[in-house]
């Protein structure tokens, strides 16, 4: 318990330093818990969530870092490895090869690579793996560029 | 006192073969814990001294090579540095960057250590890399794999995320939390000498809950299908091709399609069995919930019969008086269903009474081998009888209580059509069972007079030489109806479409109702 306080605590810090460092990701710990966190990360770039805003949320547990954060997407999203209704991720990071070396930071980066780099053989979202096992990405192109558009982007006018 | 020398020589001359008897060779051999440590030891000394490596090292080379001593040698001295790399034993870990002096910052807790007295015992790395943790983080590290991680604990690797630096045993005894931790890591690895061992279906632990012990089959083929009784010193035998308790001869594919029926209804079955009695009239199940005898079935049957006699219930009904040869010929109309039920349950029900048999036999053996015995000893002292007699003939009703308790499994599923088959193989179970049933009682009922009554040596000569006649009898009914079983009686079901009559054994053609010979109905046409 007071290691995983410890931790997070330093790891606060770490945010506050490299926040100019990584503009891509944006951490933010709950004000009353330190247990509580959400994060706002870009999509990233030539993929069909770029220029959108997804925000995460973060569960630590107390054996943190022994134990992997449990995360989850808030922003709908339509990806291959992130169930659509709970916005439960798939990363193996997050469950059996987790390392305490991780941080909540290079858990962020490790999400972003993964939505670039979808995994459709593991699929939490069928539709969308379907889509991109049966090679038609302009499909699962607009389908996610939609959902990037409808919930992950500011509305205009 | 002189016993009967003619019987007593033949009945010693039969003990002094059966001890004769050479011993069996097994085909396999059952392995104690000290033998499966001893086993995995030899093998990694072997490792130790051939290779010229720490023991830490041969047991993750050996874990990597699923504990083939050969395959690793192979590989090592073709591909000595690959094997290093895929398994974390790195030869010239990366120098390490950091100064000696100054100060240290752990990358897990984040917690900066200053340089000093206690600088290096608190930074620490796997010795294979240069990724160095506080010792506090490498302790919950450890810990929270032992028991988190199974036999994964013992391919633990440095927790940087890009380092596949080995963490040997040497290390996690250093810094294992508490001593039970370690306990539990030794355990895992004498488990991982089994169940991952390259010689797959050929090693493997003894089934019976709380039995420590494994077997090896050295010789085992597999892929038979057939079963494969082990007898492991635990006094459970299994088999060894499904795990299920021993089923011999009985097939396993028959095992495990009774097992799965038995499953499914036995519950139900017992119940219906202990609480219920059928309605004379529609066969179904009815249980007695009130004091008078009268009772009424359900609509739409609503017959009306008594219930300790089963007959109908008449204005003035009794069924005191006895009558002899009454039958009630009311129940033809029987449904397919229940019918089918009725047939299980009577299998089922043979199934378990010899199963509760053979229990039963298991707790009187020890109670005849530990007080039994000793007391006949000190009886019939000055005469020194044998008395292995009787240990031979408990053993023989506890392996004859198995083979017909699984001969039911079997006689339920004989193909429905097979009558000739059926009838061979019923006659054979028969004789089985009635000279078992004989056997059982001499060796239960009878030596109890032996041993509490005040009875002269000739009696008990006599009750020997009847109780070793029947313990060869029935072991040679048990030898016909185990070799039936195992052949599956091929050379009825080559009959096709005739059956032999159960009376002069004529083979008539199957859509002949009667026997040409002897007019005797058919048993196809017979049976409901």
């Amino acid at each position: 318990m007071q290691a995983s306080r410890a931790r997070l605590f330093k790891e606060y810090k770490e945010v506050q330093r490299e926040k100019v460092a990584d503009p891509d990701i944006q951490l933010v710990c709950d004000d009353s818990n330190i247990f509580k966190w959400t994060a706002l990360i870009k999509g990233p770039s030539e993929t069909p969530f770029e220029g959108g805003v997804f925000q995460l949320a973060f569960a630590v547990p107390e054996q943190y870092p022994l134990q992997p954060p449990q995360v989850r997407f808030l922003t709908k999203i339509f990806h291959p490895n992130v169930h659509f209704k709970t916005g439960e991720i798939c990363l193996d990071i997050l469950k059996n090869a987790w390392s305490p070396a991780w941080t909540l930071q290079s858990v962020c980066r490790a999400i972003i690579a993964l939505m670039a780099h979808p995994e459709p053989d593991s699929p939490l979202n069928c539709d969308s793996g379907n889509l991109l096992r049966s090679g038609d990405l302009r499909g699962y192109y607009s389908m996610a560029r939609m959902y990037t558009k409808l919930a992950a982007m500011p509305k205009k006018g | 006192m002189m016993p009967d020398m003619e019987s007593n020589h033949h009945l010693n001359r039969f003990l002094r073969e059966e001890d004769q008897k050479p011993l069996q060779h097994l085909p396999y051999t059952v392995l104690k814990e000290a033998d499966i440590s001893q086993r995995q030891l030899d093998d990694i000394t072997q490792v130790c001294s051939t290779l010229s490596v720490a023991r830490s090292a041969a047991i993750i080379l050996l874990r990597h090579c699923n504990w083939n001593v050969s395959k690793l040698f192979d590989n090592w001295f073709d591909e000595e540095d690959e094997v290093r790399i895929t398994v974390g034993l790195f030869k010239n870990p990366p120098v390490d960057q950091f100064s000696t002096y100054g100060s240290f910052t752990c990358e897990i807790c984040f917690e900066t250590f200053p340089g000093g007295d206690d600088f290096d015992d608190q930074r620490i790395s796997s010795t294979f890399c240069d990724h160095f943790y506080c010792r506090a983080c490498w302790v919950g590290y450890i810990s929270k794999s032992i028991a988190n991680d199974g036999l994964g604990c013992l391919s633990l690797k440095c927790p940087h995320p890009c380092c596949g630096a080995a963490v040997g045993e040497d290390m996690i005894f250093v810094l294992a939390a508490e001593s039970a931790d370690k306990d539990k890591y030794l355990r895992y690895l004498l488990r991982s000498y089994v169940e991952d061992s390259y010689r797959k279906r050929k090693i493997k632990w003894c089934p019976a809950p709380g039995c420590d012990h494994a077997v090896d089959f050295v010789d085992y083929v597999g892929g038979s299908g057939g079963a494969c009784d082990v007898s492991c010193l635990c006094s459970y035998k299994f088999c060894w091709n499904c795990n299920e308790e021993a089923h011999s001869p009985v097939k396993c594919d028959t095992v495990a399609k009774w097992i799965l029926k038995h499953k499914d209804e036995s519950e139900n079955t017992n119940w219906i069995l202990v609480n219920t009695k059928p309605c004379p009239e529609c066969r179904r199940p009815i249980e007695k919930n009130q004091g008078c005898s009268h009772m009424r079935c359900r609509a739409p049957c609503k017959f009306e019969f008594c219930w300790i006699c089963l007959g109908p219930w008449g204005g003035s009904h009794s069924c005191n008086s006895y009558l002899q040869g009454v039958k009630n010929e009311s129940d033809k109309r029987k449904e397919v269903a229940k019918l089918n039920l009725d047939r299980y349950i009577h299998y089922y029900e043979r199934w378990v009474a010899n199963h509760e048999s053979r229990q039963k036999a298991l707790v009187d053996f020890q109670l005849v081998q530990d007080v039994h015995l000793k007391k006949l000893d000190r009886k019939y002292r000055q005469t020194n009888p044998i008395l292995s007699f009787i240990t031979e003939a408990w053993l023989k009703i506890i392996e004859c209580r198995r083979v017909l308790k699984w001969s039911y499994a079997y006689g339920y599923y004989i193909p429905k059509h097979e009558h000739g088959k059926r009838q061979f193989f019923e006659y054979l179970q028969g004789e089985a069972e009635s000279g078992l049933e004989k056997l059982h009682h001499c060796a239960e009922v009878e030596l109890e007079e032996h041993i509490n009554a005040d009875k002269p040596i000739e009696d008990f000569i006599e009750f020997r030489t009847k109780l070793v006649q029947l313990t060869v009898l029935i072991g040679n009914y048990f030898k016909n109806l185990v070799r039936a079983m195992e052949n599956d009686l091929p050379e009825i079901s080559s009959f096709g479409d005739y059956w032999s009559c159960y009376i002069c054994t004529y083979v008539n053609e199957g859509s002949a109702t009667m026997c040409v010979m002897c007019s005797s109905q058919s048993p196809v046409h017979g049976e409901v």
